[in-house]
């Protein structure tokens, strides 16, 4: 009889929370934003404990303003070479590439140009040509010298690594958790989304896709094991003095907000940097170049969203997406 | 306009000011944002059975802008100024159809359009359209609050009328 | 006399609407997605069945609110305004979304996400 009650206690107690055995969640904010983390395995608690510590880490070494950080030391060398750590060699490395890969759609020196808009104080205003040809001057990621853990940049250049920042160290983290014997886990970035493998239950994650222009989902896209991240000018943008809207994401080479024919570019591949770096330059390219980049290559599939609401989905995740309300959706074949 | 309309305007518009500024003194119970009793609208109700849709704007958008600026909440503008859109939208064209003796329920109908238009600024302004769940409230509040002034309103009017029959007929007469 | 009946059923109408309406509204709800929307922009997405207890700030033009999560429930703790409708509003439970119309601040539960793992924003 003791037995029994026992056996009672224990399967009830299992029963009570919708917590799977071996489920840990932490959250935080870094990186400007919320991040949430989700596990499942053995230890998978103090597993989230190191990532958190992890992203920290990484947060201090590419903070673009604090004082101690890697980015803040090269943006206020004053032309003088700089060493950094072997992370933020390998990230500026990464961004190097892919801003030459993009022809210059992506350029992590950009923050001068993002600054003079007013986006980096949340006090938006719309700068005078003069303004802007000027910081224009102080734009282009060919000017960036890197040798092995060296960085020199001219004067008055500013790098910001935001635009890849999430995604590196959500790979960073993915891969801890992969060392740790993680074999589930979904990693939310402030809305960059990570997984590892599928949800314990063995279906894919579902992740729902934001509405460009409000309200509830598009859609839901199944995945595992891989990363997806949106840009648009939907998620910061000011309405200036003339009524024109202006977007975050500006144009390296115009020196304006891009004003693309799209309203947002989801990315899903492997890896979180490369979703991040390829999301912001494919919404900089617009539709047409966008669908030409993804033809060139293999690595990559994408969602985009026109400004007049339409839905395309590069065909190899085709199947994986399902629109709210059973609306149409353009594929795009090879 | 002759200097005596001017006057009474000017009268109207400061009697407005005055309801408005001590209506702020009053507590509100309710945390739902907008719901507030719009006392201040018993002159817009008069005015509006009274005097020439011209000359009502005049008295309304002074007052809200002068509202504004006493309060020292240049934001509110954005709300007042598109609630007292909607709400004369609706309560100019009634006037022809609802006769003075009712007028009260003309302001009912008013004071529900200002309230849409109040919470259709909020919706724009904070982007977030899962605001509109406070409407049932505000149409509520609307009818509530409508009515009370709108009874005010119809008391007012037929003192006046009671009293100083020759000065409150209006420049448009009543139609069949 | 039959126009001012009809305006005064009108009236009627909408008095009953807004009664049934505000009762569906008020149906206390408890979804665990809830989202945090700024001028046009959610900043922040919380699983409030898993979120630890916190509290942080949201600032907007210098004015903030402190918004705080305890024991799977989310309110306004603190708010840089003037009308304090916000912290008024209590604890978020149900269609009704936590205002601050000053700073252009909503919090409010987010049905469409229960069914997903996650949003990509």
């Amino acid at each position: 009889m003791v037995a029994a009650l026992i056996v009672c206690f224990v399967s009830c107690s299992h029963q009570d929370s919708e917590e799977i055995a071996g489920e840990a969640n932490a959250g935080f904010f870094a990186m400007n934003t919320y991040i949430s983390m989700t596990a499942y395995g053995d230890q998978a608690d103090s597993v989230l404990e190191e990532a958190e510590s992890r992203m920290k880490e990484l947060e201090a070494l590419w903070s673009v303003t604090e004082e101690n950080s890697d980015i803040y030391a090269v943006n206020h060398s004053n032309g003088s070479p700089v060493t950094v750590s072997d992370e933020t060699a390998e990230i500026l490395s990464f961004a190097l590439e892919m801003a030459a890969e993009t022809n210059g759609a992506l350029d992590p020196t950009i923050y001068p140009l993002v600054s003079a808009w007013g986006f980096t104080t949340e006090e938006h205003h719309i700068p005078s040509d003069d303004k802007i040809q000027e910081m224009l001057s102080l734009v282009g990621y060919e000017k960036i010298r890197l040798d092995e853990n060296q960085v020199q940049l001219p004067p008055n250049m500013m790098l910001d690594l935001g635009a890849l920042g999430k995604g590196y160290a959500g790979d960073t983290v993915i891969q801890l958790l992969k060392d740790r014997g993680i074999l589930s886990a979904l990693v939310d970035l402030g809305g960059n989304i990570q997984t590892i493998g599928m949800r314990p239950d063995g279906m894919p994650w579902r992740l729902g896709l934001q509405d460009p222009f409000g309200g509830e989902n598009l859609g839901v896209l199944s995945v595992s094991d891989c990363a997806v991240v949106t840009s648009g000018n939907y998620e910061n943008y000011f309405i200036g003095e003339d009524g024109k809207t202006y977007g975050h994401i500006i144009d390296p080479v115009t020196g304006y907000p891009v004003e693309s024919d799209l309203a947002s570019v989801t990315v899903i591949a492997a890896e979180g940097k490369l979703c991040d770096a390829l999301s912001t330059s494919l919404f900089v390219m617009g539709q047409d170049r966008a669908v030409n980049f993804w033809r060139q290559r293999q690595d990559f599939e994408m969602i985009l969203v026109t400004s007049t609401g339409e839905i395309s989905v590069t065909e190899g995740i085709a199947d994986q997406f399902s629109p709210a309300d059973n609306e149409e959706v353009d594929v795009i074949y090879r | 306009m002759n200097a005596k309309k001017l006057t009474q305007l000017a009268m109207l518009t400061g009697i407005a000011l005055i309801i408005f500024v001590l209506e702020l003194q009053i507590p509100n119970p309710f945390p739902i944002p907008g719901i507030k009793l719009g006392l201040a609208n018993i002159i817009t109700v008069y005015a509006v059975y009274h005097y020439r849709p011209r000359e009502v704007m005049i008295v309304v958008f002074a007052r809200i802008f002068l509202a504004a600026l006493f309060s020292g909440n240049m934001m509110a503008l954005a709300y007042s100024f598109t609630g007292s859109m909607l709400c004369l939208g609706g309560m100019l064209p009634l006037r022809k159809i609802i006769d003075e003796n009712h007028l009260w329920i003309a302001s009912v109908i008013g004071a529900v359009l200002h309230n849409i238009g109040q919470i259709s600024v909020a919706i724009l302004l904070t982007g977030a359209p899962g605001l509109i769940a406070y409407l049932p409230f505000l149409l509520v509040s609307g009818c509530f609050a409508g009515a009370f002034t709108g009874v005010c309103a119809q008391i007012i009017t037929e003192r006046v009328r009671y009293h100083f029959v020759q000065n409150s007929v209006p420049e448009q007469t009543v139609r069949k | 006399m039959k126009k001012n009946q009809l305006w005064l059923g009108v009236c009627v109408v909408i008095l009953c609407l807004g009664i049934l309406g505000g009762l569906w509204v008020m149906r206390v709800q408890s979804d665990p997605s809830v989202r945090i929307v700024q001028n046009g922009a959610v900043l922040y997405r919380f699983d409030l069945s898993s979120a630890e207890d916190q509290t942080f700030t949201v600032e907007y033009e210098g004015r903030s609110n402190i918004i705080q999560i305890e024991d799977g429930a989310i309110r306004v703790l603190e708010a840089d305004c003037p009308d304090q409708t916000c912290v008024h509003m209590g604890w978020l439970d149900s269609a009704a979304p936590i205002v601050c119309l000053p700073n252009r601040l909503v919090i409010e539960f987010d049905n469409a996400s229960d069914e997903t793992d996650a949003v990509i924003e």
